[in-house]
């Protein structure tokens, strides 16, 4: 049974490094992922409240809320290994 | 309470801190960033904090603290052992956190391809809220050790410094030096703190670390150059800034002279001793010494002078034990506000802070007399004979300057029992080069002749003022010092 993965991607603006984050996001779970996932993207210019409240200091930082434990990973999540390390995914061949 | 000077073209913000300002002519430039670098505990912290707080509480400017090392839950924490309460601050909206601590949660980085926006926004969105004018970032090194890309970070820097001197922030930063030799900090931070670098240091003393502090530049002018000592008490730092003695040019009032109330004794000097002299009295163990300072300090509040004892040799309550066996109620007197008492720790004994005790015991009452007992006692294994040396020459400006005439006993280690010919002895090395710094010599002596032991008292030096040259037996009785003949072999 797929556990549901909850993720929060935190941009600055529409710009082309958070587009490239959304972009390989999506990718990455669509191709080694089965399950459902719920994904928030917050623009900390908008927000930076929630900015604030999150401690988020760099972007594209994106954190992974469920499946414990929390991880944030930052960056434009180009390097597809090291994405699916730090989120705890297993690569599909 | 206002915090600016001005001093030229560049104005500069009190800091709040006691004896900080005065070291730094001022305060720190306005708007500019100032670094604190030092190692591990040597106080860069606190700085940062005492910097907000009293900016918040003397001068009503608002505070943002950037903290990398410490959760804001953990900094509240803190200073509450200084009686500080952030939380009641915060509620005020005086105070604000940008938290950058490191999170629990594991963080990894999948390249190097971001930036630091989030905390650039996460900072001018603080310093909007609550309209701060000082703000404080804790430490750039943990900062830097956060992220692999160190161009974001400097990229970061640069906006958030120029953010804030636009909106005329004042900044203080903490950085660890990168050794002791070591110029740079570590990560080369020289670049967003061009305007001013303090630095703070922990140097180890025979029974405690000791605190130093240095400024290595401060943009503007007048900072007092030099190593200071600073203490960390429990209501946040106090700095003792040197005398600057250059700026003392007072002299002796020759026109007005201090008694011992002796008989005899002031008419061998001529009257007295001429107003704002220091005066070494020198004798061996038992000659006296400390009865002469008394009679000196009793005679002046008879006069309606007050007076400051500065005891090293002995605890304070068993000076004042000594005086109440001789009549003289110095605890009295004390109540009455006529005499204070200074005493200290002699062993990593800090010059300056001494320095400042007295001082502050002589403004406090207004003293026009000290005796200090003894300067021997100062020449211990951590002040060397050039401190102790310095230490008086800053203590002599600042006496001639206000008027205050000052008796010092000096332990000599003469022969007891000197043969005719050296009946004087000769002053030992360390009395010849304090002799530098002192306006008068009495020397007391021991003789031994036909079974008795008599003592002896003669005039070595009156700077400026005619003196008695011979050499006067005295007795030490009940009630006092009592004069006796000239001494005749």
């Amino acid at each position: 049974m797929a556990v549901k993965y909850v993720l929060k991607l935190y941009v600055t603006g529409v710009t082309f490094r958070s587009q490239a984050a959304f972009k390989s996001l999506k990718k990455i779970m669509s191709e080694n992922y089965k399950g459902a996932y719920s994904l928030k993207v917050i623009d900390v210019m908008k927000h930076p409240k929630l900015a604030e409240d999150d401690k988020i200091l760099a972007t594209p930082t994106l954190i992974k809320i469920l499946p414990l434990p929390v991880a944030r990973i930052i960056g434009n999540l180009s390097d597809k290994e090291k994405v699916l390390l730090s989120l705890d995914l297993v690569a599909v061949r | 309470m206002q915090s600016r000077t001005k001093k030229g073209a560049l104005e500069k913000v009190f800091t709040g801190i006691r004896g900080l300002d005065e070291v730094l002519g001022g305060g720190v430039p306005k708007g500019r960033s100032t670094l604190i670098a030092g190692g591990t505990g040597t106080g860069k912290t606190v700085i940062l904090n005492e910097f907000l707080y009293q900016g918040i509480t003397q001068f009503k400017e608002n505070g943002v603290y950037v903290t990398f090392e410490e959760d804001k839950r953990d900094i509240i924490k803190n200073v509450e052992g200084f009686g500080w309460n952030y939380a009641s601050l915060i509620a005020q909206k005086k105070l604000a956190f940008v938290d950058a601590a490191a999170l629990k949660d594991v963080t990894f980085e999948s390249n190097q391809n971001y930036d630091l926006h989030p905390l650039i926004e996460r900072v001018k969105y603080a310093q909007k809220k609550i309209k701060a004018k000082r703000l404080v970032i804790d430490s750039l090194d943990n900062f830097f050790s956060r992220f692999q890309n160190k161009d974001a970070i400097r990229q970061a820097l640069r906006q958030i410094t120029a953010e804030l001197k636009d909106l005329g922030v004042t900044v203080l930063m903490t950085a660890e030096k990168s050794g002791p030799e070591q110029d740079l900090t570590r990560y080369g931070v020289e670049e967003f703190v061009t305007d001013g670098v303090i630095e703070v240091a922990l140097v180890k003393g025979q029974q405690q670390f000791l605190r130093r502090m240095f400024v290595i530049k401060l943009r503007g002018t007048d900072f007092r150059s030099g190593i200071v000592e600073f203490e960390i008490t429990n209501q946040g730092l106090v700095v003792y800034p040197k005398i600057p003695v250059q700026n003392i040019s007072a002299k002796t009032d020759f026109q007005v002279r201090k008694g011992f109330g002796i008989k005899g004794l002031d008419d061998i000097l001529a009257g007295g001793i001429p107003q704002g002299h220091m005066v070494l009295v020198s004798g061996n163990t038992g000659t006296g010494k400390t009865m002469f300072g008394m009679h000196f300090l009793r005679q002046g509040i008879s006069e309606g002078e007050n007076a400051v004892f500065v005891t090293l040799e002995e605890p304070i309550d068993q000076v004042k034990k000594t005086a109440l066996t001789h009549g003289w109620d110095f605890n009295r007197l004390e109540k009455e506000g006529k005499v204070s008492f200074v005493t200290t720790n002699l062993i990593d004994v800090s010059n300056d802070k001494l320095l400042y005790q007295i001082i502050s015991a002589v403004e406090g009452i207004n003293a026009k007399r000290v005796v200090i007992d003894s300067v021997s006692s100062l020449l211990s294994a951590t002040m060397s004979e050039e401190q102790a040396r310095q230490f008086l020459i800053q203590l002599s400006g600042y006496f001639k300057a206000k008027g205050i005439t000052c008796i010092m006993n000096y332990l000599s280690l003469a022969n007891f029992g000197a043969e005719r010919g050296q009946l004087l002895g000769s002053l030992s090395t360390s009395e010849m080069r304090l002799s530098s710094v002192t306006d008068a010599i009495i020397m007391l002596l021991f003789v031994e002749r036909g079974q008795k032991i008599k003592k002896l008292l003669n005039v070595l030096k009156l700077r400026g003022s005619q003196h008695s040259k011979e050499i006067f037996s005295f007795e030490i009785e009940k009630d006092g010092i009592k004069m006796g003949e000239k001494y005749e072999e």
